[in-house]
């Protein structure tokens, strides 16, 4: 079956595709015939001995036997140890709730930032933007989230803002731009000095010299989401030149 | 029901549950449990009977908690048993150190709330409800407990009452024993999933492993 899900990769499936494990008829009787396992990353599930597709998009493999389904996707679910952007809503007495773009807000404790002690309280006001990660994130509770990492260091999380522009990208583009070696980000060097924050959740901040650069750089990413590599190199050619 | 003995009166001299109520006493017999009782009458002292449900003891006397009737069983111990019912058949209620069956209706970092369904194993006419504390989720490592890897909604859980509550909070109950945790859970597909430790329990559709504090069943309990 790994063999089945191997040539289709690269392929765009649908929610109801399915791979059964019954497709390799011939085993050879004379070889030593290893039980292949194959890892199930998400948008696949299995059920009984059958793997079926659960979201749309393109399948994905990583050798040896990882297999995922790259979909486009806007709307979050939060799951622990991601970094998201998050805009403070409410100031309650102990806890911060903060909003990220999911089913519910997420609460942040005022103890959960680096050297914040009972005396020494945070300088968090409402509508700050604060860049944390998740403690705990299921779907039968409320969100968790914390500026600390597990050694109690900051680690880049906290309140920022200021000067920027904060819009929103589907997720696909934000895990494309994460990953080590991003083409996207390359490109984006070579063009004008920026700050860039990145959240999960589908929101990127962007600060450049001039308002004028962080509008454009904005409208990059914002297009990068829906362009070929052909397209977005063709367009980041023309802005270089000084057409936008 | 028997209702053999009688129901004595003495004057009230003294409050003091050691010392006898002194000068008359009137006996008349009692027609079987039809005298009903009014919500704090005295009924008896605690020389003549043992209290049984829907009364207190104080002060020496037997007082009945309920609007109700009066019935008095021979237990066959010295004293009979004396309690106050209601007019329908007697409601059973979770005592202290009861076993009962409940399901999980929210959960929270600090403590899962439950209904509770079965007392023992008769089911319950309304739902009383009942909170689980983190710290009472198990015995042994009581500070590492995430209420989300031992209970998620609609499990259903054999617990055991360790205290009655006041008026607003909840009963209060515990799984920290061997015997008691979750019994039935469903999985995220929907199935309902197979213990294989006392923390894990699989689905045997997908064939993964959630974590859940799992109740270790009598084989005897268990229908194949």
């Amino acid at each position: 079956m790994s063999s089945a899900l191997r040539d289709r990769t690269g392929e765009v499936l649908l929610p109801g595709d399915e791979f059964s494990f019954d497709t390799d008829d011939t085993i050879s009787l004379t070889g030593p015939v290893k039980p292949e396992k194959v890892v199930c990353g998400p948008g696949l599930r299995r059920s009984g001995d059958r793997l079926l597709v659960c979201k749309s998009g393109v399948l994905r493999h990583k050798p040896p036997n990882m297999f995922w389904m790259d979909s486009q996707q806007r709307r979050y679910v939060p799951a622990k140890g991601e970094t998201i952007i998050g805009i403070v809503t409410v100031k309650s007495g102990d806890v911060f709730k903060v909003d990220f773009g999911g089913s519910e807000q997420a609460s942040l404790s005022y103890l959960a930032f680096e050297g914040a002690t009972k005396r020494n309280r945070p300088n968090v006001q409402v509508g700050d933007l604060v860049f944390s990660q998740f403690l705990l994130a299921n779907q039968d509770m409320e969100p968790e989230l914390v500026c600390v990492d597990s050694s109690g260091r900051a680690n880049g999380m906290g309140v920022f803002g200021g000067g920027g522009l904060l819009f929103t990208v589907s997720l696909g583009l934000v895990r494309r731009l994460l990953t080590p070696h991003s083409e996207i980000l390359s490109d984006l060097k070579q063009l004008f000095p920026c700050e860039l924050v990145m959240g999960m959740n589908g929101r990127l901040w962007v600060k450049s010299c001039s308002l004028q650069q962080t509008l454009v750089i904005s409208n990059l990413l914002q297009s990068c989401d829906t362009m070929t590599a052909q397209q977005r190199r063709e367009l980041f050619r023309r802005v270089a030149q000084g057409a936008l | 029901v028997s209702c053999s003995g009688t129901l004595r009166r003495g004057t009230w001299g003294s409050l003091e549950s050691n010392q006898q109520p002194c000068a008359s006493q009137h006996t008349f017999s009692n027609p079987c449990a039809t005298t009903t009782r009014s919500n704090g009458e005295k009924l008896c002292s605690l020389e003549d009977c043992i209290e049984g449900t829907g009364v207190y003891p104080r002060h020496g006397y037997i007082y009945s908690s309920l609007a109700g009737y009066v019935l008095k069983k021979n237990e066959g111990g010295q004293l009979p048993v004396i309690s106050v019912v209601r007019e329908t058949e007697t409601q059973l209620l979770p005592n202290v150190g009861a076993i009962v069956t409940c399901k999980v209706t929210s959960i929270n970092p600090r403590f899962a709330k439950v209904h509770i369904l079965y007392v023992g194993s008769t089911p319950l006419k309304d739902r009383f409800k009942g909170t689980i504390r983190k710290e009472d989720v198990r015995a042994t490592e009581k500070d590492k407990v995430e209420t989300y890897k031992s209970f998620r909604l609609g499990d259903i859980v054999l617990a055991k009452v360790i205290s009655l509550g006041d008026v607003q909070s909840n009963y209060l109950l515990t799984t920290a024993e061997n015997e008691l945790g979750v019994v039935v859970a469903h999985s995220e597909a929907g199935a309902q999933m197979v213990p294989i430790s006392w923390c894990e329990m699989q689905c045997p559709r997908t064939h993964s492993k959630e974590f859940r504090k799992v109740a270790r069943v009598q084989p005897e309990y268990l229908q194949a």
